[in-house]
């Protein structure tokens, strides 16, 4: 019964945070079936992908009655996407995935600094629309 | 907009590429060049990152899904947990600053990064 709470919390937090974010969730699902319940990291991968694609449907529909979605470039990122994945599937089979893991590692620490100081840009604007600046930045 | 067919189509692969390789769901990857290199803005890059995700997530899923390394019971229980939180963080998006999903944004994927790198 605990368990089954757990599992409806990690959905609902997860996926919360998928449908703001604009992520699927794997971030958050593989680490916390593995932490908290037991999982292998094969079976966790796999139970997230299970659980990323019905969420992120709910979460599309959901954006789409609010006509966020860009269609033509969701197709396109899409189609490129499965081509992508079969690629990376078949390239996974044969290379070194701690390398892999720690390469990507990288260029994320760098798109987040990139993030960081677009959030930064994002949030002083707010404050000159709201009029003065009280920090004088 | 404007489809930049180009910029898309290196985006999807390389998303998709990144999820097949590593078994995330790509939307890290995507938000920011999405923003940072479309000038998307951050609701319209998060709406449409979920929707690739839901069609990349299945042709995965399709590979994952048909040995035994998904347990079905335990996906569906989070989903009815994950389907609510979706429904509800889809339909009030607009209330929450632009400044804020960036930052939020940030910080996820700032921890993503430490934990992909351990």
């Amino acid at each position: 019964m605990i368990e089954v709470l757990g599992y409806l919390t990690l959905g609902l937090v997860a996926g919360s945070l998928a449908a703001t974010l604009g992520i699927g969730g794997g971030v958050i699902y593989v680490p916390a079936l593995v932490t908290f319940f037991a999982f292998t990291q094969h079976t966790a991968q796999g139970t997230s992908l299970a659980i990323i694609v019905p969420t992120t449907i709910v979460a599309a529909v959901g954006h789409a009655r609010a006509r966020r979605i860009l269609p033509r470039l969701a197709v396109a990122l899409g189609a490129a996407g499965i081509l992508g994945a079969i690629a990376g599937a078949r390239v996974a089979l044969i290379a070194d995935e701690q390398v892999l893991r720690r390469m990507f590692a990288v260029v994320l620490v760098v798109v987040a600094v990139r993030m960081a100081l677009r959030t930064r840009q994002l949030y002083r604007s707010r404050t000159l629309d709201g009029g003065t600046d009280p920090s004088g930045a | 907009m404007e489809i930049p067919w180009p910029k898309a189509l290196v985006i999807g692969i390389v998303a998709g590429f990144l999820s097949g390789l590593l078994g995330i769901g790509g939307g890290v990857i995507i938000v920011p060049l999405l923003v940072l290199w479309l000038r998307v803005d951050q609701f319209q890059a998060t709406a449409t990152s979920v929707a690739t995700i839901s069609v990349t997530a299945s042709a995965a899923l399709i590979t994952f899904g048909v040995g035994d390394s998904v347990e079905w019971g335990v996906a569906a229980i989070v989903f009815i947990g994950g389907a609510t939180g979706a429904w509800f963080g889809a339909k009030y998006l607009d209330h929450i600053p632009e400044w804020a999903l960036a930052g939020g944004f940030t910080v996820v994927i700032a921890i993503a990064s430490v934990r992909m790198f351990l």
